[in-house]
């Protein structure tokens, strides 16, 4: 395996776990690892200005926080961010597809499968996506982002 | 997903454009935007009822003001693509007030839809399985705030249909109307007669012979032009952002200036079939007498039950689409209010989740579902019909917040406006005429709807449609006030010195942040 390990990450800090467990496989393997906040904006309407700038806003707080914590804990791991202004499952498609990824990381969600299918779950799309193996681990509860 | 807004990212692009939409798809958002199902169930009655069998040319007349003010977004949008559209551009050009009211316009409008929107939801939902359940006012009103509740939580979801799942849907519209259309169209050739029971009368109701001459405006009073423009400006209400929004895909060169095009004929297309059908299949007054469903009611005499069931179907779905674009604009610029410090900051909260403005997406949903049930009691308590007035009441706010973007497009770009024929034209004569058709409109209906004989009720003996149509306006007046004294940083921003504007043709087309340029700051 050389491919990086792409992890999704979201605004309320669910993935964090999955960040965790990859960077463990990743200073494994010695490959880096790629943070993904994919936010989706509606083709409806502008979204510019302040929507724009508050959800990468958020996407900027969970992403520095797991970041810091990450290379607290894996000081030689080469770790990456994408921010993506795309849906979630697309933005983790994409970053994985253009960078050649081992193992896309996702949380668990907290979806039971019939939810998941019917309202859609970054998870349940990844299973069901991607080319490359991908790894879900549990979301704790615990999670949380502090906001800056 | 097109990209309305250039983020800086330091994502290699190429490799992430696998998710940007084709032709067809934008072409689709365009068309799906502006709810045609929807807008033509809800408003053909009504227009039918000013205009007779000139409702085809209402139909295309409204669209010249509203095709305008689509040149005024495309070039604000290239100086501030703020999701606060007016309210922010406003701001830039008139300064803080007029920026607010205009805000509060586009809320207001918003809002005053939403009744129609649920309670066309609710009594279509109801007509796809018992057609005497949809005449059950308390049914259709606990459907339809069911519905306000579900759009309003996919909204705080941020649940948006993929554009297959928008494609296959839209198809089934389209398909549908235009079905509905040809076949009402025919049977209007071969003549058709239907007599009906109304209130213990028997009527005889005639199809008319479709004329070419439905398209010209000659024999109708110029009350009734206003009257029915109106009615049906809002039948393309959402069709220019979309087309500025998809414009501002800088990567996709072509197809957003094609899809704009392509995407309004065929509105305008399936708009004009589905007048010449309506009104011809039993005449107008066959339309108008069943305004409150008559696309139901037309498409049961002209097509099979198949066809009827799944006609039913395409309005609800254009309807639950139309919500989605009713709710978001309105969030987005109470958003942006918020976040400007023009209104309280906690209407710019975002779920950390979902990623969505919840307080306001909640906050606006809960007063749409007070709004609604205040209509429907003021509807059946009284000889009021607040619910068909409403119409013509975002109407006149839909006026209002087009007519100042137009104008605040001149007046924003006014340095530029001499630079070249082309700017002329697209800053200054379209929106400058959009906008004075709208701000003339809006001024026409307030006066003529003072009085009783402006239809659908008086209240305090002032006619419903002016009630509802400045009674929210005009909320905004004290509310504004309380802001800006709440808020002073706010309300002492200047509007932009037109010597700072950039030139819209430039490779830099974005102003400074809202809020550069104060008066207490040199």
């Amino acid at each position: 395996m050389s491919g990086p390990i792409v992890v999704g990450i979201g605004g309320n800090g669910s993935g964090f776990e999955a960040a965790r467990e990859a960077a463990r496989l990743a200073a494994a393997l010695r490959v880096p690892l790629v943070l993904v906040f994919g936010y989706e904006s509606t083709s409806m309407g502008p979204r510019g200005g302040p929507l724009e700038e508050r959800v990468s806003a958020i996407g900027d707080e969970a992403v520095d926080q797991i970041r810091v914590e990450l290379l607290a804990t894996h000081s030689s791991l080469a770790i990456e961010v994408e921010m993506v202004p795309q849906r979630p499952a697309e933005a983790l498609i994409a970053v994985a597809d253009a960078k050649g990824a081992s193992i896309i990381a996702v949380g668990h969600g907290g979806q039971g499968p019939l939810r998941a299918a019917l309202l859609g779950n970054v998870t349940y799309e990844m299973v069901h996506r991607s080319q490359v193996p991908v790894l879900v681990v549990p979301d704790d509860d615990d999670d949380e982002v502090a906001a800056t | 997903m097109t990209q309305a807004v250039a983020v800086d990212h330091d994502v290699p692009s190429k490799g992430l454009k696998g998710g940007s939409l084709g032709l067809v798809a934008v072409i689709v958002i365009g068309v799906a935007s502006t709810a045609p199902g929807y807008s033509l169930a809800a408003s053909i009655g009504l227009v039918s009822g000013e205009a007779g069998v000139k409702a085809p040319f209402i139909m295309l007349f409204a669209f010249v003001p509203m095709g305008c003010i689509a040149a005024a977004f495309y070039y604000l949008n290239k100086a501030d693509p703020d999701c606060g559209t007016n309210f922010t551009w406003g701001v830039r050009s008139f300064g803080p007030k007029a920026g607010w009211i205009a805000g509060w316009g586009c809320i207001v409008a918003d809002l005053v839809i939403m009744p129609n929107l649920a309670g066309v939801s609710g009594q279509y939902l109801m007509l796809l399985f018992h057609e005497q359940w949809a005449a059950n006012i308390w049914l259709t009103t606990i459907i339809g705030i069911a519905f306000i509740v579900a759009m309003t939580w996919i909204c705080w979801r941020g649940i948006e249909l993929s554009a297959r799942s928008q494609v296959a849907l839209l198809g089934t519209e389209m398909v549908v109307l235009i079905a509905f259309a040809v076949i009402a169209i025919s049977k209007a050739f071969a003549g058709t007669t239907r007599t009906v029971d109304v209130e213990g009368v028997a009527t005889t109701y005639r199809s008319v012979k479709p004329s070419l001459s439905w398209l010209s405006p000659s024999g109708l009073t110029s009350s009734q032009m206003i009257a029915g423009l109106v009615l049906a400006v809002f039948i393309y209400w959402g069709w220019d952002t979309c087309v500025s929004v998809n414009e501002e895909a800088k990567d996709s060169s072509k197809t957003p200036g094609r899809a704009a095009v392509l995407s309004t004929v065929i509105l305008l297309a399936i708009y004009l079939v589905c007048a010449f059908g309506s009104v011809s299949l039993l005449g107008p007054k066959f339309v108008t007498d069943n305004a409150g469903d008559a696309i139901y009611a037309l498409g049961k005499v002209a097509l099979p039950t198949v066809m009827v069931k799944l006609l039913v179907i395409a309005v609800l779905t254009s309807a639950a689409a139309s919500c989605q674009t009713t709710i978001l604009p309105a969030t987005r610029t109470m958003l942006s209010m918020g976040s400007h410090g023009a209104a309280p900051e906690k209407l710019a909260r975002i779920d950390r989740a979902r990623l969505t403005p919840d307080f306001s997406t909640f906050l606006f949903g809960g007063i749409s579902i007070v709004w609604y049930v205040l209509l429907v009691v003021v509807s059946h308590n009284t000889s009021t019909d607040a619910y068909s007035a409403s119409i013509a009441a975002v109407g006149m706010a839909i006026a209002v917040y087009y007519g100042l973007t137009g104008i605040s497009c001149i007046v924003y770009f006014r340095r530029y406006l001499f630079k070249s024929v082309k700017n002329f034209v697209l800053i200054g004569v379209l929106p400058g005429f959009g906008g004075a058709v709208l701000l003339f409109v809006f001024v026409k209906t307030v006066w003529d709807a003072r009085s009783a004989a402006y239809g659908n009720g008086t209240i305090f003996g002032v006619g419903t449609v002016l009630v509802i149509g400045t009674f929210l306006l005009v909320v905004g007046v004290p509310l504004m006030l309380w802001c800006a004294a709440k808020y002073p940083r706010f309300f002492s921003f200047r509007p932009d010195p037109a010597e700072l504007v950039k030139d819209p043709d430039g490779d830099d087309t974005l102003a400074a942040p809202l809020g550069t340029y104060r008066k207490d700051v040199a």
